[in-house]
């Protein structure tokens, strides 16, 4: 599903974020990418979705090379890759819904078919129909990150990433949104966690790759 | 996503910057009311200045030793010159009735006037082609040289000099209107550059879930044309109402002056062109801002 092949990739001022990073993940997988701060584990999400470009090496997403596509390809990949924030970046003036659909309209559903996929996502994330007309600051941490999952996925991407999605929630609410994650896994999507915590990557028993400094160790 | 979705969008991120996207439809609305002031100060202008160039006509004076006969025998020629229309021969004696009956209330002082002192004349009327300045001005001085000929009268200079203020007139429309592109291109370029501003989180978020760039883009470009087309409506709407106000208080004096002559306002196909280049500058300022954007 996701291939690395000796992908390099350095910001200017010299500063190196990944070197020689080769791997690959099997679909309907699994996998956290580990390590502390500044491992390069945000840029290695970010090159899955060509948010960033590598300096060499070559990245395969569905069969894709994405380091060659064309700009104007760029969001017909995203359109099958979900991606999660650790601060949720849910916009605050919209409504719970109002997040939700904009990825359906960006991306071209029928206007009929919007209010039904909607509720089904939120079904699927757990949420109440109750927060659908709330703003997202009313929303306790853990509702919120619910929401921006159910963002990612509304429109059935076949992969998830999630960069840090437990950072900002204490370990009660951490622990259900990682079973939340587990559970889309579950479902046949293939999931990709970015964390520095160890605690959860001991606890959830899945394939781990973890970084140090830009490059794969272990 | 239909068309009207995207107007939707528009006006939502219109909304949110609500005062900043009010504050520069006014900018606009005020350029375009000096630009469409302009036009419709020339318009009349010329308007005016084509009904009295109808009117202009050439005075031929004849010396007084030149007989009817002769004179009668001159207009004739001139009749069959090249842009003149019509030559009526006015005789010493029509000539002094004419001034007793222009000037019928001073009764005793016109009194004992001889028809001997009063020049006859040949009145020269122009064919429409030859009713500019430049060619009275030179068909005058041909009149000149007849040898019959006194002097030779035309009302050419105020006309010259009418000319000359709608050419200018005309020339500071265009380049008013070449001020206001500027100005429109730079107000809604600002205006949408902090909507862009406003909306960089969303736009970051509908480019992560796959919108095209199109799909982000174009409400953009459409609150910078809608805000042009606005802009522009609201000064033509401004301007109807006070020309309406004031051809209203200025017709009855018109027709006394100058008779048929009536104000107009501007023309269908010149109101959809002002309306035109509001849109296209505003456009233009969203296409401009997203250019400079492009890191949003």
């Amino acid at each position: 599903m996701i291939q690395f092949f000796q992908v390099y990739k350095t910001y200017p001022g010299n500063i190196e974020a990944l070197a020689d990073i080769s791997f690959k993940i099997e679909k309907g997988e699994f996998v956290f990418i580990t390590g502390p701060s500044g491992a390069g584990k945000t840029t290695l999400l970010k090159l899955i979705i060509r948010a960033e470009r590598p300096d060499r090496g070559e990245i395969l997403v569905k069969g894709r090379n994405v380091t060659r596509l064309k700009n104007s390809q760029i969001p017909f990949l995203r359109r099958g890759v979900g991606f999660v924030f650790q601060d949720f970046k849910l916009l605050n003036h919209k409504t719970v819904y109002e997040n939700i659909s904009l990825v359906l309209e960006a991306l071209g559903y029928k206007k009929r078919e919007i209010p039904k996929r909607v509720r089904q996502i939120l079904r699927v994330v757990g949420l109440e129909e109750r927060v659908v007309k709330q703003t997202p600051f009313k929303l306790s941490g853990g509702e919120q990150q619910r929401v921006a999952i159910a963002r990612a996925l509304v429109n059935t991407p076949s992969i998830l990433l999630a960069d840090e999605p437990t950072g900002n929630l204490d370990p009660g609410l951490t622990v259900e949104i990682m079973d939340l994650l587990e559970k889309v896994n579950y479902l046949g999507t293939t999931v990709v966690v970015a964390t520095h915590d160890t605690n959860l990557v001991a606890r959830y028993k899945k394939r781990a790759l973890p970084l140090y400094k830009g490059r794969l160790v272990g | 996503m239909g068309a009207f979705y995207f107007v939707r969008r528009a006006i939502e991120n219109m909304k949110e910057t609500g005062l900043t996207h009010l504050l520069s439809m006014g900018t606009i609305a005020t350029s375009f009311f000096l630009f469409s002031s302009f036009l419709l100060l020339s318009i009349n202008f010329g308007t005016f200045l084509e009904t009295w160039e109808k009117k202009v006509q050439i005075i031929l004076y004849l010396k007084d030793g030149v007989g009817e006969k002769r004179a009668l025998q001159l207009k004739r020629e001139l009749q069959k010159r090249e842009g003149i229309k019509e030559v009526r021969y006015i005789s010493k004696r029509k000539a002094m009735e004419s001034f007793k009956r222009d000037l019928a209330g001073y009764g005793g002082v016109l009194e004992g006037l001889k028809e001997e002192i009063f020049p006859a004349s040949l009145e020269i009327k122009l064919g429409e082609a030859f009713r500019t300045p430049e060619r009275i001005r030179a068909l005058a001085a041909r009149l000149k040289k007849i040898k019959e000929a006194e002097e030779v009268q035309y009302g050419g200079i105020w006309l010259e000099r009418l000319s000359l203020f709608l050419y200018i007139l005309r020339w500071g429309a265009w380049i008013l209107g070449a001020i206001l592109v500027i100005i429109v291109l730079s107000v809604t370029a600002n205006t949408i550059r902090l909507t862009l501003y406003n909306k960089r989180e969303e736009i970051e978020i509908m480019r992560l879930v796959g919108a095209t760039e199109a799909f982000v883009k174009f409400p953009f470009y459409l609150a910078g044309g809608l805000q042009g087309l606005l802009g522009a409506g609201g000064s033509l709407l401004l301007l109807f109402f006070l020309f309406h106000l004031f051809s209203l208080k200025i017709s009855p004096y018109l027709s006394i002056y100058f008779g048929q002559l009536r104000l107009s306002f501007l023309p269908p196909d010149l109101i959809a062109e002002v309306l035109g280049v509001g849109v296209a500058s505003g456009l233009m300022g969203g296409i401009l801002s997203l250019r400079k954007a492009a890191g949003i």
